[in-house]
């Protein structure tokens, strides 16, 4: 196996496996703005992991590029999304008078 | 089955905590796990296209990866308490 085919098997592991530990946090938390905590690293550090090793298998080809665009979509738009989301839950929780820590 | 198919199938059962959630779980919380979800099946096909050697995949990733945002912003935006409100 090259020197190659190891990063990208590492790139590999490291993204699958924070993904999967993210959506095991998802699951296991109870609280809703825990839950939101763990859509973070999945898009910091799962995302950038995985295109890296499509990067590298590609070369900077059409393909390559592609992947480099679908992370930089994928970093932007999630934070708006994850801000927006914990916004939308802190107006909820006002208006219902609801203790937002217990959310 | 190559290294990219293999990172694509385990990162597929990552849906089945989400879809969990989603059964079970409060509005908000089906939300998160819709978001979660979104990503993994982009990053699903970008591995999928890398792993079938099918360069019109990547298209589909980068399709889904652009329509996610504004699909999960509507959803966010008619979720709010305060919708349709001036």
């Amino acid at each position: 196996m090259a020197g190659h085919d190891i990063v990208i098997s590492m790139l590999l592991a490291f993204g699958v496996g924070i993904e999967l530990l993210c959506c095991l946090g998802l699951w296991a938390m109870r609280r809703t703005f825990d839950r939101l905590h763990y859509v973070g690293p999945a898009v910091v550090l799962g995302t950038p992991a995985l295109v890296a090793a499509v990067v590298i298998e590609e070369g900077f080809s059409s393909a390559g590029a592609k992947a480099f665009t679908i992370a930089v979509i994928l970093l932007l738009s999630g934070s708006v999304v994850t801000h927006a989301t914990a916004r939308a839950i802190h107006r909820a929780s006002m208006r219902s008078g609801e203790d937002e820590r217990t959310r | 089955m190559n290294v990219w198919l293999w990172a694509a199938t385990v990162l597929l059962l990552g849906l089945l905590p989400c879809g969990i959630l989603c059964l079970r779980a409060g509005l908000w919380d089906c939300l998160i796990a819709f978001e979660l979800a979104s990503l993994i099946s982009v990053l699903v096909m970008l591995l999928l296209a890398a792993g079938l050697h099918r360069p019109e995949l990547y298209d589909l990733a980068l399709a889904s990866a652009l329509l996610s945002f504004p699909g999960t912003l509507i959803f966010i935006r008619f979720l709010e308490p305060d919708h349709g409100r001036a």
